[in-house]
Protein backbone atom coordinates (compact mmCIF):
# COMPACT_ATOMS: atom_id res chain seq x y z
CA UNK A 1 0.00 0.00 0.00
CA UNK A 2 1.55 3.49 -0.86
CA UNK A 3 -0.44 6.10 0.69
CA UNK A 4 -0.95 5.89 4.50
CA UNK A 5 -4.44 5.15 6.12
CA UNK A 6 -5.89 8.58 7.03
CA UNK A 7 -7.43 7.07 10.23
CA UNK A 8 -5.80 4.10 11.84
CA UNK A 9 -7.45 2.26 14.79
CA UNK A 10 -5.59 -0.46 16.50
CA UNK A 11 -7.41 -2.86 18.81
CA UNK A 12 -9.40 0.31 20.24
CA UNK A 13 -11.20 -0.19 23.40
CA UNK A 14 -13.08 2.47 25.73
CA UNK A 15 -14.49 2.44 28.88
CA UNK A 16 -16.40 5.07 30.54
CA UNK A 17 -16.71 4.82 34.39
CA UNK A 18 -20.54 4.97 34.88
CA UNK A 19 -21.70 7.50 37.58
CA UNK A 20 -23.84 5.60 39.03
CA UNK A 21 -21.57 3.48 41.00
CA UNK A 22 -19.16 6.21 41.27
CA UNK A 23 -19.09 8.24 44.36
CA UNK A 24 -19.81 12.27 43.77
CA UNK A 25 -18.15 13.70 46.41
CA UNK A 26 -15.02 13.41 48.40
CA UNK A 27 -17.01 12.93 51.71
CA UNK A 28 -18.94 10.20 50.33
CA UNK A 29 -15.57 8.97 48.83
CA UNK A 30 -13.98 8.76 52.15
CA UNK A 31 -16.37 7.25 53.96
CA UNK A 32 -16.65 4.31 51.31
CA UNK A 33 -13.29 3.99 51.65
CA UNK A 34 -13.06 3.40 54.96
CA UNK A 35 -15.34 1.04 54.24
CA UNK A 36 -13.64 -0.50 51.71
CA UNK A 37 -16.90 0.02 49.06
CA UNK A 38 -15.27 2.01 46.74
CA UNK A 39 -15.23 0.47 43.19
CA UNK A 40 -15.60 1.47 39.37
CA UNK A 41 -17.99 0.13 37.32
CA UNK A 42 -16.84 0.40 33.58
CA UNK A 43 -19.10 0.72 30.62
CA UNK A 44 -17.56 -0.43 27.31
CA UNK A 45 -18.15 1.52 24.58
CA UNK A 46 -15.98 -0.04 22.11
CA UNK A 47 -14.24 -3.01 22.16
CA UNK A 48 -11.26 -3.92 20.04
CA UNK A 49 -11.90 -1.99 17.03
CA UNK A 50 -9.54 -2.46 14.32
CA UNK A 51 -10.15 -0.12 11.21
CA UNK A 52 -7.93 1.26 8.15
CA UNK A 53 -9.42 3.49 6.50
CA UNK A 54 -8.16 4.21 2.93
CA UNK A 55 -7.50 7.73 1.59
CA UNK A 56 -10.25 9.87 0.20
CA UNK A 57 -12.77 6.87 1.11
CA UNK A 58 -16.44 7.45 2.46
CA UNK A 59 -16.87 4.88 5.53
CA UNK A 60 -20.52 4.56 6.73
CA UNK A 61 -21.43 3.64 10.12
CA UNK A 62 -24.00 2.01 11.03
CA UNK A 63 -25.72 0.31 13.76
CA UNK A 64 -28.38 0.59 16.58
CA UNK A 65 -28.81 2.94 19.62
CA UNK A 66 -25.99 2.37 22.18
CA UNK A 67 -23.63 0.67 19.50
CA UNK A 68 -20.95 2.84 20.40
CA UNK A 69 -21.07 5.04 16.78
CA UNK A 70 -21.04 8.22 19.17
CA UNK A 71 -18.15 7.11 20.78
CA UNK A 72 -16.27 6.06 17.60
CA UNK A 73 -16.91 9.41 16.58
CA UNK A 74 -15.23 11.04 19.82
CA UNK A 75 -12.35 8.88 19.42
CA UNK A 76 -11.05 9.88 15.75
CA UNK A 77 -11.78 13.33 17.03
CA UNK A 78 -9.57 13.15 19.51
CA UNK A 79 -11.71 13.99 22.01
CA UNK A 80 -12.04 10.39 23.70
CA UNK A 81 -8.12 8.89 24.25
CA UNK A 82 -8.86 5.14 23.91
CA UNK A 83 -8.81 3.13 26.85
CA UNK A 84 -6.92 0.48 25.26
CA UNK A 85 -5.46 0.27 21.77
CA UNK A 86 -3.71 3.07 19.46
CA UNK A 87 -5.37 5.42 16.84
CA UNK A 88 -3.60 7.05 14.31
CA UNK A 89 -5.03 10.05 12.36
CA UNK A 90 -2.95 11.24 9.46
CA UNK A 91 -4.22 15.13 8.67
CA UNK A 92 -6.17 17.65 9.91
CA UNK A 93 -9.69 16.21 11.40
CA UNK A 94 -12.84 18.24 11.42
CA UNK A 95 -15.62 16.84 13.54
CA UNK A 96 -19.00 17.64 13.51
CA UNK A 97 -20.35 16.38 16.59
CA UNK A 98 -23.51 18.85 18.07
CA UNK A 99 -21.71 21.68 16.36
CA UNK A 100 -21.81 24.77 18.00
CA UNK A 101 -19.94 23.25 21.13
CA UNK A 102 -18.67 26.69 22.28
CA UNK A 103 -20.90 28.98 21.33
CA UNK A 104 -21.99 31.74 23.68
CA UNK A 105 -25.29 33.52 23.53
CA UNK A 106 -23.71 36.71 25.02
CA UNK A 107 -21.41 36.98 22.26
CA UNK A 108 -22.52 38.22 18.56
CA UNK A 109 -22.26 36.44 15.37
CA UNK A 110 -19.07 37.68 14.56
CA UNK A 111 -17.24 37.04 17.71
CA UNK A 112 -18.96 33.40 18.13
CA UNK A 113 -17.27 32.50 14.49
CA UNK A 114 -14.06 33.67 15.86
CA UNK A 115 -14.47 32.03 19.15
CA UNK A 116 -15.79 28.38 17.32
CA UNK A 117 -13.04 28.55 14.80
CA UNK A 118 -10.19 28.84 16.75
CA UNK A 119 -11.88 26.51 19.35
CA UNK A 120 -11.70 24.20 16.00
CA UNK A 121 -8.24 24.55 16.19
CA UNK A 122 -7.65 27.65 13.29
CA UNK A 123 -5.76 30.81 13.46
CA UNK A 124 -7.76 33.35 15.22
CA UNK A 125 -6.67 35.93 12.14
CA UNK A 126 -7.60 34.13 9.48
CA UNK A 127 -11.05 33.09 10.97
CA UNK A 128 -11.59 36.79 11.32
CA UNK A 129 -10.77 37.18 7.56
CA UNK A 130 -13.41 34.45 6.35
CA UNK A 131 -16.59 36.37 8.57
CA UNK A 132 -18.12 37.47 5.54
CA UNK A 133 -17.95 34.47 3.36
CA UNK A 134 -18.58 32.43 6.22
CA UNK A 135 -22.11 34.58 7.08
CA UNK A 136 -23.35 34.73 3.67
CA UNK A 137 -22.93 30.94 3.44
CA UNK A 138 -25.07 30.78 6.49
CA UNK A 139 -27.77 33.37 4.65
CA UNK A 140 -26.77 35.28 8.24
CA UNK A 141 -25.05 38.53 7.36
CA UNK A 142 -27.38 40.63 8.54
CA UNK A 143 -27.33 39.46 11.49
CA UNK A 144 -23.67 39.11 12.52
CA UNK A 145 -23.46 42.00 15.15
CA UNK A 146 -26.72 40.87 17.15
CA UNK A 147 -25.88 38.46 20.02
CA UNK A 148 -26.77 34.89 18.88
CA UNK A 149 -29.14 34.35 21.78
CA UNK A 150 -31.91 36.08 19.90
CA UNK A 151 -30.93 33.14 16.79
CA UNK A 152 -33.34 30.62 16.23
CA UNK A 153 -32.12 26.77 16.42
CA UNK A 154 -31.98 27.01 12.86
CA UNK A 155 -29.68 29.97 12.44
CA UNK A 156 -27.66 28.29 14.89
CA UNK A 157 -27.36 25.07 13.30
CA UNK A 158 -26.43 26.88 9.78
CA UNK A 159 -23.84 29.29 11.69
CA UNK A 160 -22.01 25.86 13.22
CA UNK A 161 -22.53 24.32 10.15
CA UNK A 162 -21.14 27.27 8.22
CA UNK A 163 -17.67 27.48 10.64
CA UNK A 164 -16.74 23.76 10.95
CA UNK A 165 -17.18 23.41 7.29
CA UNK A 166 -15.14 26.99 5.91
CA UNK A 167 -12.21 24.84 5.96
CA UNK A 168 -11.45 21.68 3.96
CA UNK A 169 -10.23 18.64 6.31
CA UNK A 170 -8.50 16.25 5.28
CA UNK A 171 -10.83 14.06 7.34
CA UNK A 172 -14.32 14.52 8.23
CA UNK A 173 -16.39 13.07 10.66
CA UNK A 174 -20.10 13.54 10.46
CA UNK A 175 -23.22 12.58 11.94
CA UNK A 176 -27.16 13.20 11.75
CA UNK A 177 -26.26 17.17 11.77
CA UNK A 178 -26.94 16.46 8.06
CA UNK A 179 -30.37 16.38 8.64
CA UNK A 180 -30.80 20.35 10.53
CA UNK A 181 -32.30 23.16 9.30
CA UNK A 182 -34.82 23.34 5.94
CA UNK A 183 -34.82 21.02 2.78
CA UNK A 184 -32.75 24.20 0.65
CA UNK A 185 -29.79 24.42 3.58
CA UNK A 186 -29.60 20.37 4.21
CA UNK A 187 -29.47 20.15 -0.14
CA UNK A 188 -26.72 23.07 0.59
CA UNK A 189 -24.82 21.18 3.01
CA UNK A 190 -24.94 18.70 1.32
CA UNK A 191 -23.33 19.65 -1.67
CA UNK A 192 -20.62 21.67 0.26
CA UNK A 193 -19.45 17.63 1.95
CA UNK A 194 -19.34 16.33 -1.67
CA UNK A 195 -17.33 18.94 -2.81
CA UNK A 196 -15.21 18.61 0.01
CA UNK A 197 -15.06 14.04 -1.01
CA UNK A 198 -14.46 15.41 -4.85
CA UNK A 199 -11.20 17.48 -3.41
CA UNK A 200 -10.16 14.51 -1.22
CA UNK A 201 -11.20 14.34 2.34
CA UNK A 202 -12.01 11.16 4.09
CA UNK A 203 -15.39 11.10 5.58
CA UNK A 204 -16.77 8.79 8.24
CA UNK A 205 -20.20 9.54 8.04
CA UNK A 206 -22.22 7.68 10.99
CA UNK A 207 -25.94 7.78 10.22
CA UNK A 208 -29.34 5.88 11.20
CA UNK A 209 -30.18 6.83 7.69
CA UNK A 210 -29.76 3.65 5.91
CA UNK A 211 -30.55 4.89 2.46
CA UNK A 212 -28.49 7.96 2.70
CA UNK A 213 -25.90 5.30 4.01
CA UNK A 214 -26.16 2.88 0.98
CA UNK A 215 -25.96 5.72 -1.03
CA UNK A 216 -23.15 7.76 -0.16
CA UNK A 217 -20.61 5.45 1.48
CA UNK A 218 -17.56 3.28 -0.38
CA UNK A 219 -17.98 0.97 2.63
CA UNK A 220 -19.90 0.46 5.76
CA UNK A 221 -18.94 -0.67 8.66
CA UNK A 222 -21.83 -1.86 11.15
CA UNK A 223 -21.62 -1.29 14.96
CA UNK A 224 -22.92 -3.48 17.61
CA UNK A 225 -22.43 -3.66 21.49
CA UNK A 226 -18.86 -1.77 20.37
CA UNK A 227 -18.02 -4.40 18.28
CA UNK A 228 -17.27 -4.34 14.52
CA UNK A 229 -20.05 -6.60 13.08
CA UNK A 230 -19.33 -6.36 9.66
CA UNK A 231 -17.66 -4.51 7.15
CA UNK A 232 -18.11 -4.07 3.46
CA UNK A 233 -19.77 -3.34 0.44
CA UNK A 234 -22.32 -0.74 1.25
CA UNK A 235 -25.06 -2.92 0.00
CA UNK A 236 -24.22 -5.94 1.55
CA UNK A 237 -23.77 -4.79 5.17
CA UNK A 238 -26.91 -2.66 4.83
CA UNK A 239 -29.30 -5.57 4.05
CA UNK A 240 -27.41 -8.16 6.65
CA UNK A 241 -28.42 -5.12 9.42
CA UNK A 242 -31.63 -4.50 7.91
CA UNK A 243 -31.98 -8.34 7.89
CA UNK A 244 -31.51 -8.87 11.57
CA UNK A 245 -33.41 -5.89 12.82
CA UNK A 246 -36.93 -6.48 11.39
CA UNK B 1 -5.29 24.33 5.24
CA UNK B 2 -5.39 27.12 8.03
CA UNK B 3 -5.03 25.39 11.12
CA UNK B 4 -2.62 25.50 14.41
CA UNK B 5 -3.53 22.27 15.72
CA UNK B 6 -1.07 19.61 15.12
CA UNK B 7 -2.15 17.43 11.90
CA UNK B 8 -1.39 13.85 13.47
CA UNK B 9 -2.12 12.59 16.39
CA UNK B 10 -1.15 9.03 17.28
CA UNK B 11 -2.91 8.38 20.61
CA UNK B 12 0.01 6.37 21.56
CA UNK B 13 2.22 9.70 21.39
CA UNK B 14 -0.28 11.76 24.08
CA UNK B 15 1.17 10.27 26.95
CA UNK B 16 3.51 13.47 26.49
CA UNK B 17 6.09 15.06 28.65
CA UNK B 18 5.85 18.16 30.03
CA UNK B 19 7.47 20.13 27.78
CA UNK B 20 5.30 19.50 24.88
CA UNK B 21 2.12 20.32 27.11
CA UNK B 22 3.64 23.52 27.68
CA UNK B 23 4.60 23.63 23.93
CA UNK B 24 0.60 22.35 23.35
CA UNK B 25 -0.27 25.74 25.44
CA UNK B 26 1.93 28.32 23.11
CA UNK B 27 -0.02 26.89 20.30
CA UNK B 28 -3.62 27.92 21.25
CA UNK B 29 -2.48 31.28 22.79
CA UNK B 30 -4.95 32.81 20.15
CA UNK B 31 -7.68 30.57 21.85
CA UNK B 32 -6.50 31.58 25.64
CA UNK B 33 -6.38 35.11 24.55
CA UNK B 34 -9.84 34.73 22.90
CA UNK B 35 -11.78 32.77 25.70
CA UNK B 36 -10.17 35.70 27.72
CA UNK B 37 -12.06 38.05 26.39
CA UNK B 38 -14.97 35.78 26.42
CA UNK B 39 -15.27 35.41 29.96
CA UNK B 40 -14.87 39.23 30.46
CA UNK B 41 -17.25 40.60 28.25
CA UNK B 42 -19.92 37.99 28.56
CA UNK B 43 -19.43 39.51 32.53
CA UNK B 44 -19.71 43.32 31.76
CA UNK B 45 -22.40 42.92 29.27
CA UNK B 46 -24.68 41.75 31.55
CA UNK B 47 -24.66 43.92 34.05
CA UNK B 48 -25.09 47.70 33.47
CA UNK B 49 -22.41 48.82 35.94
CA UNK B 50 -20.17 46.78 33.64
CA UNK B 51 -16.48 46.65 35.04
CA UNK B 52 -17.66 48.38 38.15
CA UNK B 53 -19.04 45.23 39.29
CA UNK B 54 -15.34 43.20 39.50
CA UNK B 55 -14.18 46.69 41.48
CA UNK B 56 -17.30 47.04 43.85
CA UNK B 57 -16.56 43.95 45.82
CA UNK B 58 -13.18 43.93 47.18
CA UNK B 59 -14.10 47.97 47.53
CA UNK B 60 -16.90 46.94 49.86
CA UNK B 61 -14.84 44.42 52.12
CA UNK B 62 -12.23 47.08 52.22
CA UNK B 63 -14.31 49.57 53.46
CA UNK B 64 -15.92 47.75 56.03
CA UNK B 65 -13.07 46.13 57.11
CA UNK B 66 -11.23 49.67 57.12
CA UNK B 67 -14.16 50.81 59.81
CA UNK B 68 -13.62 47.61 61.58
CA UNK B 69 -9.61 47.62 61.75
CA UNK B 70 -8.60 51.07 61.03
CA UNK B 71 -11.50 53.33 62.99
CA UNK B 72 -12.60 51.06 65.93
CA UNK B 73 -9.39 48.93 66.50
CA UNK B 74 -6.75 51.27 65.18
CA UNK B 75 -4.45 48.98 63.74
CA UNK B 76 -0.86 50.23 63.22
CA UNK B 77 0.81 49.69 59.44
CA UNK B 78 3.80 52.08 60.35
CA UNK B 79 4.20 54.61 57.43
CA UNK B 80 2.22 53.55 54.94
CA UNK B 81 -1.87 54.39 55.60
CA UNK B 82 -4.19 51.38 57.16
CA UNK B 83 -6.49 52.03 53.68
CA UNK B 84 -3.41 51.81 51.46
CA UNK B 85 -2.20 48.68 52.95
CA UNK B 86 -5.38 46.44 53.55
CA UNK B 87 -7.01 46.95 49.98
CA UNK B 88 -3.56 45.72 48.41
CA UNK B 89 -3.81 43.16 50.72
CA UNK B 90 -7.67 42.51 49.53
CA UNK B 91 -6.96 42.99 46.05
CA UNK B 92 -4.23 40.82 45.91
CA UNK B 93 -5.95 37.87 48.03
CA UNK B 94 -8.76 38.00 46.19
CA UNK B 95 -6.74 37.50 42.72
CA UNK B 96 -5.50 34.19 44.16
CA UNK B 97 -8.99 33.29 45.34
CA UNK B 98 -10.75 34.02 42.19
CA UNK B 99 -7.62 32.69 39.65
CA UNK B 100 -7.79 29.27 42.08
CA UNK B 101 -11.27 28.59 41.93
CA UNK B 102 -11.70 29.76 38.43
CA UNK B 103 -9.14 27.42 36.79
CA UNK B 104 -10.72 25.01 39.39
CA UNK B 105 -13.86 24.89 38.04
CA UNK B 106 -13.34 26.02 34.34
CA UNK B 107 -12.74 22.19 33.30
CA UNK B 108 -16.27 21.07 34.66
CA UNK B 109 -17.57 24.56 33.36
CA UNK B 110 -16.34 23.59 30.33
CA UNK B 111 -16.72 20.57 29.91
CA UNK B 112 -19.56 20.62 27.46
CA UNK B 113 -16.99 22.06 25.18
CA UNK B 114 -14.33 19.11 25.67
CA UNK B 115 -16.75 16.22 24.97
CA UNK B 116 -17.00 17.66 21.19
CA UNK B 117 -14.18 19.33 20.40
CA UNK B 118 -10.44 18.33 20.59
CA UNK B 119 -8.98 21.16 23.14
CA UNK B 120 -5.72 20.88 24.99
CA UNK B 121 -8.16 21.00 28.01
CA UNK B 122 -5.22 23.13 30.33
CA UNK B 123 -6.26 26.16 27.85
CA UNK B 124 -9.47 26.14 29.64
CA UNK B 125 -7.80 26.79 33.00
CA UNK B 126 -5.20 29.06 31.91
CA UNK B 127 -8.11 31.49 30.47
CA UNK B 128 -10.31 31.23 33.60
CA UNK B 129 -6.61 31.89 35.54
CA UNK B 130 -6.10 34.65 33.01
CA UNK B 131 -9.15 36.63 33.05
CA UNK B 132 -9.10 36.56 36.67
CA UNK B 133 -5.76 38.22 36.04
CA UNK B 134 -7.34 40.75 34.27
CA UNK B 135 -10.15 41.65 36.75
CA UNK B 136 -6.84 42.18 39.35
CA UNK B 137 -4.77 44.63 36.97
CA UNK B 138 -8.58 46.41 36.66
CA UNK B 139 -8.61 46.65 40.72
CA UNK B 140 -5.29 48.53 40.85
CA UNK B 141 -6.65 51.50 39.38
CA UNK B 142 -8.67 52.50 42.39
CA UNK B 143 -5.59 51.13 44.99
CA UNK B 144 -3.13 54.00 43.12
CA UNK B 145 -5.49 56.49 42.98
CA UNK B 146 -5.75 55.91 46.67
CA UNK B 147 -1.90 55.58 46.91
CA UNK B 148 -2.32 59.31 45.02
CA UNK B 149 -4.82 60.97 47.38
CA UNK B 150 -3.50 59.64 50.54
CA UNK B 151 0.20 61.23 49.89
CA UNK B 152 1.51 57.53 49.50
CA UNK B 153 2.28 58.48 45.77
CA UNK B 154 3.72 55.94 42.88
CA UNK B 155 7.27 54.66 43.29
CA UNK B 156 9.48 53.72 40.62
CA UNK B 157 9.42 49.78 41.44
CA UNK B 158 5.92 49.75 40.35
CA UNK B 159 6.91 48.80 36.88
CA UNK B 160 8.27 45.55 38.69
CA UNK B 161 4.90 44.42 40.01
CA UNK B 162 4.37 42.21 37.29
CA UNK B 163 6.72 39.83 38.72
CA UNK B 164 4.68 38.66 41.86
CA UNK B 165 1.90 39.49 39.65
CA UNK B 166 2.63 36.83 37.07
CA UNK B 167 4.29 34.60 39.49
CA UNK B 168 1.04 34.36 41.28
CA UNK B 169 -0.71 33.49 38.36
CA UNK B 170 1.56 30.52 37.85
CA UNK B 171 0.86 29.43 41.29
CA UNK B 172 -3.04 29.87 41.18
CA UNK B 173 -3.32 28.03 37.92
CA UNK B 174 -0.86 24.75 38.67
CA UNK B 175 -3.00 24.70 42.46
CA UNK B 176 -6.22 25.23 40.26
CA UNK B 177 -5.07 22.38 37.88
CA UNK B 178 -5.00 20.12 40.83
CA UNK B 179 -8.35 20.99 42.15
CA UNK B 180 -9.27 20.50 38.21
CA UNK B 181 -8.47 16.91 38.25
CA UNK B 182 -10.26 16.63 41.83
CA UNK B 183 -13.25 18.12 40.88
CA UNK B 184 -14.10 16.12 37.94
CA UNK B 185 -14.65 13.29 40.26
CA UNK B 186 -15.83 14.88 43.24
CA UNK B 187 -18.12 17.94 43.31
CA UNK B 188 -17.73 19.22 46.35
CA UNK B 189 -13.66 19.70 46.34
CA UNK B 190 -14.72 22.94 45.13
CA UNK B 191 -16.81 24.12 48.34
CA UNK B 192 -13.35 22.31 50.08
CA UNK B 193 -10.79 24.88 48.20
CA UNK B 194 -13.16 27.28 48.90
CA UNK B 195 -12.45 27.11 52.86
CA UNK B 196 -9.52 26.52 52.27
CA UNK B 197 -8.44 29.34 50.44
CA UNK B 198 -10.52 31.60 53.01
CA UNK B 199 -8.44 29.89 55.96
CA UNK B 200 -5.26 30.67 54.07
CA UNK B 201 -6.00 34.46 53.78
CA UNK B 202 -6.43 34.54 57.39
CA UNK B 203 -2.92 33.14 57.41
CA UNK B 204 -2.06 35.94 55.12
CA UNK B 205 -1.84 39.50 57.00
CA UNK B 206 -3.51 41.34 54.29
CA UNK B 207 -5.80 43.37 56.94
CA UNK B 208 -3.72 42.86 60.17
CA UNK B 209 0.27 44.10 60.31
CA UNK B 210 2.60 41.93 60.94
CA UNK B 211 3.55 43.27 64.12
CA UNK B 212 0.71 41.83 66.04
CA UNK B 213 1.32 38.35 65.38
CA UNK B 214 2.55 36.68 68.43
CA UNK B 215 5.85 35.96 68.24
CA UNK B 216 5.04 31.70 68.71
CA UNK B 217 2.73 31.68 65.55
CA UNK B 218 5.14 34.24 63.69
CA UNK B 219 6.49 31.14 61.68
CA UNK B 220 3.29 29.55 60.79
CA UNK B 221 2.95 33.38 58.51
CA UNK B 222 6.49 33.20 57.36
CA UNK B 223 5.32 29.49 56.11
CA UNK B 224 2.72 30.66 54.38
CA UNK B 225 3.98 31.18 50.84
CA UNK B 226 1.15 33.84 50.06
CA UNK B 227 3.22 36.27 52.36
CA UNK B 228 6.07 36.30 50.13
CA UNK B 229 4.14 37.26 47.59
CA UNK B 230 2.13 40.01 49.60
CA UNK B 231 5.09 41.38 50.64
CA UNK B 232 6.78 41.69 47.44
CA UNK B 233 3.84 43.08 45.70
CA UNK B 234 3.33 45.53 48.65
CA UNK B 235 6.59 47.19 48.50
CA UNK B 236 6.59 47.39 44.59
CA UNK B 237 3.39 48.80 44.79
CA UNK B 238 3.51 51.36 47.53
CA UNK B 239 6.80 50.74 49.33
CA UNK B 240 9.30 52.04 46.57
CA UNK B 241 11.89 48.77 47.87
CA UNK B 242 12.68 45.49 47.47
CA UNK B 243 11.89 42.19 49.69
CA UNK B 244 14.77 40.34 51.32
CA UNK B 245 15.81 38.26 49.06
CA UNK B 246 14.63 35.13 50.50
CA UNK B 247 10.86 36.05 49.78
CA UNK B 248 11.83 35.95 45.61
CA UNK B 249 13.50 32.52 46.27
CA UNK B 250 10.14 31.19 48.03
CA UNK B 251 8.01 33.48 45.46
CA UNK B 252 9.36 32.39 42.28
CA UNK B 253 10.57 28.70 43.98
CA UNK B 254 6.50 28.15 44.60
CA UNK B 255 5.23 29.09 41.61
CA UNK B 256 7.40 27.08 39.17
CA UNK B 257 6.43 24.05 41.76
CA UNK B 258 2.90 24.28 41.84
CA UNK B 259 2.41 25.24 37.83
CA UNK B 260 5.14 21.98 37.02
CA UNK B 261 2.96 19.90 39.50
CA UNK B 262 -0.56 21.03 38.37
CA UNK B 263 0.31 20.42 34.56
CA UNK B 264 1.75 16.69 35.13
CA UNK B 265 -0.90 15.95 37.66
CA UNK B 266 -3.39 17.01 35.09
CA UNK B 267 -2.10 15.69 31.85
CA UNK B 268 -1.71 12.11 34.08
CA UNK B 269 -5.27 11.99 34.82
CA UNK B 270 -6.75 13.53 31.99
CA UNK B 271 -7.46 10.45 30.58
CA UNK B 272 -9.61 9.25 32.94
CA UNK B 273 -10.98 12.84 33.79
CA UNK B 274 -12.35 12.91 30.14
CA UNK B 275 -13.93 9.36 31.12
CA UNK B 276 -16.70 10.61 33.62
CA UNK B 277 -17.03 14.30 31.94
Amino acid sequence: MSVSAPVELTGVSLAYRLSRSRPATLKEFAIRSLRRQVEYERLWALRDLTLRMNPGEVLGVIGPNGAGKSTLMKIIARVLPPTEGRVVVRGSVAAMIELGAGFNGELTGEENIVLYGTLLGRDADAVEQRIPEIAEWAGLSDFMDVPIRSYSSGMLARLGFAVATDVKPDVLVVDEVLSVGDAEFQHKSRRRIEEMIDAGTSVVLVSHDLDLVEDVADRVMLLENGRNKGIGPPGEIVQAYRDSHT
Amino acid sequence: MVTNSSTFYDSDLSRRPLLSEFRNLWEYRDLIALLIRRDITVRYKRSTLGVWWTLLNPLLTTLILWMIFGQFFRFDTGDVPYVVYLLSGILLITYFSQAVIASGSAIVNNSGILTKVYVPPEVFSFSAAGAALVNFMLSLIPLAIIQLVNGVGIPWTVVLVPLPVIAMLALATGIGLLVASAAVFFYDVLDLTGVALQLVSYLTPTFYPISIVPAAFIGIIYANPLFSYLDIFRNFMYGGEFSPAWSFVYMFASSIIALLLGVWVFSKSWRNLIAVL
